[in-house]
């Protein structure tokens, strides 16, 4: 049987979305796992139709299978091969995608075939335009990965190669004892923007925050410029792209390179002093006037 | 020992515009060494002095990556020199081509150990050059990476992961891109600007490496602005501070985002 599409699995079976997209392709759909055993059965269960499983040492990392993955992909050569976006999994897309001499597609909304080329459209320049590509050849994406595939009541047979693993290995992991934010996962953020006139403000923000249940973010030159918060606080095109139930901006003035960021949002309310700000046109409830009231009005009527 | 560096001169979209059929307007744009480079030059410098090690810029890009512009906001940053493909064809290359291209230049300049580049572009932002890159060369790569010491053949690599920090042993040579915060790269001194000035610059001609052919071929046959969701629009009167509160409190109740 050879495989239309292959996706590449590292040491997470989060590939429900790739197995879906790779599906929606026609044809049979392989999965190349760089992860332990218990992630490659996941996977054979959750609807493929065969699983090369790259068996390795435990102290080596899914990285150092590299070159077994590219070997799996270009023995069976593919249309289309699909990973998640983690820092191992794309490892394992550059190999395979060096080896097959593929194009290599990172912001792809949709994905067909059309007779002999592949065609993608595609986010650019952090998600500020789209492109339609057609592609003659092998095509290599990044993808979110999704949860965890159900079990679908089959099961995709398990072949086991092992291949020598490049010269890499782990020594040690160390945990941090604080708790890192993760805007994916919130149900709703605040956003803030430099309409905030001071670092110090941010405890009135907290307070909302707090009152609302929500993480705080930010507009790119919160984080870098007024380094006020973290990087990996930061929405926008180069800086994370959320989904929440509600995304409430303060002093943001609603440029499109912030907004591709959220533009999956259920609910967008803005406060922002400029009634003429871009934001108004982009969001479901807008409150034109002076952040310093009405922050603190809003998080009293939540308590 | 000898360094690569991998660098980009180019524009961020943050000062681009996006017109009505979907193309990108960048004449408002300024080009520079794009944000997450400065970074990785800086944990390269660090390494290059621990290790005494040679350290090479390389960069591949359309017409205006070899001004001396360009090279001299590079070279201040402590590279000892800098490696320049200089093609307009490049200007519209895929990420698959370019790492391609790179890879070729990192076996012209030979013997090379390691090479370090950025988190990711800012203006395309795919993170995969790297990742292509070291498949071109048949070298390990690992990504998010926050420290790194040793010497060639030798090297102890620090990664973040999820919640925390690992520790990898590299024996060989690997591409190594950095977090976005690996460093805080330093601004440079003008004594820095002026000795960029006489430090060597090689441009390598693309016809001249040996680059593998690719076997896919990507045509662009549409563009368009994204689609957007409908918003409700709705404006809230705020005269009253504490009315607007309890209004939107009420409609976002309603709406189930609360």
């Amino acid at each position: 049987m050879s495989v239309n599409a292959w996706i590449i699995v590292g040491d997470q079976p989060t590939v429900g979305n790739l197995i879906t997209v790779a599906r929606a392709l026609g044809g049979p759909v392989g999965a190349v796992v760089a992860g332990p055993r218990s992630v490659a059965e996941t996977v054979a269960a959750g609807g493929v139709d065969r699983v090369v499983w790259c068996s390795a040492p435990g102290d080596v990392p899914a990285e150092a299978s590299a070159p077994a993955v590219a070997d799996a992909v270009a023995a069976d050569p593919p249309r289309v091969v699909l990973s998640g976006r983690n820092p191992s999994e794309r490892v394992l897309l550059g190999a395979a995608a060096a080896r097959l001499g593929a194009a290599v597609l990172t912001g792809a909304r949709s994905v067909s075939i059309d007779g002999g080329d592949v065609i993608v459209v595609n986010a650019v320049f952090g998600d500020i335009a789209d492109e339609t590509v057609a592609v003659s050849g092998p095509v290599a994406l990044l993808l979110d990965g999704g949860p965890v595939p159900p079990a679908d009541g089959g099961g995709a047979p398990i072949e086991e190669v092992s291949a020598a693993p490049l010269p890499l290995k782990v020594v040690e992991t160390r945990m941090h004892d604080f708790d890192e934010v993760d805007l994916n996962s919130a149900h709703r953020v605040i956003g803030v923007g430099r309409g905030l006139k001071a670092k110090e403000d941010l405890t009135m923000i907290e307070e909302l925050a707090q009152a609302l249940e929500a993480e705080v973010a930010c507009s790119r030159p919160v984080a870098e410029g007024l380094n006020w918060m973290g990087k990996d606080r930061y929405i926008g095109s180069s800086g994370a792209h959320i989904a929440p139930q509600l995304y409430l901006t303060v002093g943001i003035s609603g440029q499109l390179q912030h907004m591709v960021g959220v533009t999956a949002a259920e609910t967008i309310v803005a406060i922002n002093s400029d009634p003429n700000a871009a934001i108004f046109q982009q969001t479901d409830y807008g409150l034109v006037g002076d952040l310093y009231q009405l922050v603190p009005a809003i998080t009293a009527a939540l308590k | 020992m000898k360094i690569v560096v991998t660098y980009k001169w180019t524009c961020d979209p943050e000062e681009a515009t996006v017109r009505g059929d979907g193309t990108v307007d960048w004449s408002r744009a300024k080009p520079g060494i794009s944000a997450y480079d400065p970074v990785a030059i800086e944990l390269a410098r660090r390494l290059a002095d621990a290790a005494g090690a040679e350290l090479i810029g390389l960069t591949a890009g359309g017409k205006g990556v070899g001004t001396p512009i360009a090279t001299k906001a590079a070279l201040s940053r402590g590279l000892d020199r800098v490696v320049i493909i200089e093609d307009e064809s490049l200007r519209e290359a895929g990420r698959s081509e370019l790492a391609a291209v790179l890879a070729a230049a990192v076996r012209r300049i030979g013997d090379v150990d390691l090479v370090i580049t950025g988190d990711s572009s800012v203006d395309v932002a795919a993170k995969m050059v790297p990742t292509v890159l070291a498949g071109e060369l048949g070298w390990p790569a690992v990504a998010e990476v926050t420290a790194v010491t040793g010497q060639a053949g030798a090297l102890r690599v620090e990664r973040a992961i999820p919640g925390g920090v690992q520790v990898l042993e590299i024996s060989g040579p690997a591409v190594l891109a950095a977090s976005a915060d690996a460093a805080i790269p330093h601004v440079p001194g003008m004594k820095e600007l002026l000795a960029a000035g006489k430090k060597p610059v090689d441009q390598l001609e693309l016809t001249g490496l040996d680059v593998p052919a690719r076997s896919a071929v990507m045509t662009v046959t549409g563009r368009a602005r994204p689609e957007r969701k409908a918003r409700r629009g709705q404006l809230i009167d705020t005269a009253d501070p504490a009315a607007a509160a309890a209004e939107l409190v009420t409609a976002l109740r309603a709406a189930g985002a609360l």
